[in-house]
């Protein structure tokens, strides 16, 4: 703002925020494109690729992605060896991680990028980072809901397209 | 759809007439034929929905599907067509995630009911069947799952996989293995050809081929 002292201006452009994402429900592919941009910094208008501008990326319910088609059977991580999508439980952490990784420019830097995005399994978030978050980034996939989730009034108002 | 509330009347007095006359003949197996015979072509041939009543008079037990009375409801914009689909103008618009369209073409534990019944052209009956199967798949039909035997016992809690638009039953696919460079890549299929030529509102194109 005009009306900031300069230094002031020059903290508040440089800072590095914390975003925070929920993967319930989301496919991975999303999720990491949204955070490489952010943790390069490419969603500021003042980026460059050497000066440090990305910001930290928090992931919350990494549990609870959501592969479309037939991914979890289909999709195959190689490592030395290969690994099925759907064999390891303590496996969703990994295939966000992976994506992002991915996505990130294949210099010295990805790896601060890397220690900068944090991966949570559940909606429990430790008490320092908590304290950290300040924008909570809306979700790249509508969450379908389920029939039971609508009420009764909204099952009466829908016609029947057809009677027996 | 307009003539059919306007008979609407008509159809339940006559069905009020031939269920007295039925419970008097007291036989149980009478048909109840109860649409009117029009000579105008394309009328949506209805029969109402029944309630079974039991009735016991000494020895002779009555079993009769008495007809209710259906509140007439809003009309559909395409009344002239067939397929109910088309009678409501829906046909290039609906998805895995129309949840309460799909729940009127299936049965409790989760089958489809068959075309002859719910009146669908072929096509549509196959689109809906396809939409069921996803929306089966990404669990959005929770209260539809068939009766499990009595006594059965679940082995092991499989790992609760979210997923959506699975066009491939879940143990049928097998995982690719070698998927090839990018020029000659063994693509995961999403969706289903059947729907390729849902509207799209938006500039994005539907991909079938992740």
């Amino acid at each position: 703002m005009s009306s900031f002292t300069k230094s002031a201006q020059q903290w508040a452009t440089f800072a590095r925020s914390w975003y925070l994402i929920d993967a319930r429900m989301q496919p991975p592919g999303k999720i990491a494109t949204m955070c490489a941009i952010r943790l390069q910094g490419k969603h500021k208008p003042i980026y460059h690729a050497l000066s440090d501008v990305g910001d930290h990326v928090v992931v919350m319910n990494s549990r609870h992605i959501a592969f479309s088609g037939n991914k979890w059977e289909q999709k195959m991580y190689s490592s030395h060896t290969q690994v099925h999508s759907s064999s390891i439980f303590l496996f969703f952490l990994q295939i966000v991680k992976l994506a992002v990784y991915g996505m990130l420019p294949r210099n010295l830097s990805r790896r601060t990028m890397m220690q900068r995005l944090h991966l949570f399994p559940e909606d429990d978030l430790p008490e320092d980072i908590l304290l950290n978050l300040t924008e909570e980034l809306p979700q790249p996939r509508e969450i379908p809901r389920r029939l039971n989730e609508y009420s009764q009034e909204e099952r009466e108002a829908f016609p029947t397209l057809w009677t027996p | 759809m307009a003539a059919r509330c306007v008979l609407g009347s008509i159809w339940t007095s006559l069905s009020g007439v031939k269920s007295v006359a039925s419970s008097s003949n007291m036989s149980v197996f009478q048909s109840i034929t109860n649409y009117p015979q029009l000579s105008v072509f394309g009328i949506i041939q209805s029969r109402g929905i029944r309630q079974v009543v039991e009735k016991k008079e000494g020895k002779t037990t009555i079993i009769e599907g008495l007809t209710q009375d259906t509140p007439t409801g809003p009309q559909p914009p395409n009344p002239t067509a067939q397929c109910p689909i088309y009678r409501w103008n829906l046909q290039n618009k609906y998805n895995y995630t129309d949840v309460l369209l799909l729940s009127q073409f299936i049965r409790s534990d989760g089958g489809m009911l068959p075309r002859r019944v719910t009146g669908l052209c072929a096509q549509e009956h196959r689109k809906i069947a396809i939409c069921v199967q996803m929306a089966h798949r990404a669990g959005l039909l929770p209260d539809h799952k068939p009766p499990l035997p009595e006594g059965h016992v679940p082995k092991k809690p499989k790992p609760q996989l979210n997923r959506y638009l699975t066009r491939w039953s879940i143990d049928s696919v097998k995982p690719i293995y070698r998927a090839g460079l990018k020029w000659c890549k063994n693509r995961i299929s999403v969706g289903h050809p059947a729907l390729r030529n849902n509207v799209q509102y938006g500039k994005k194109i539907l991909y079938l081929k992740h």
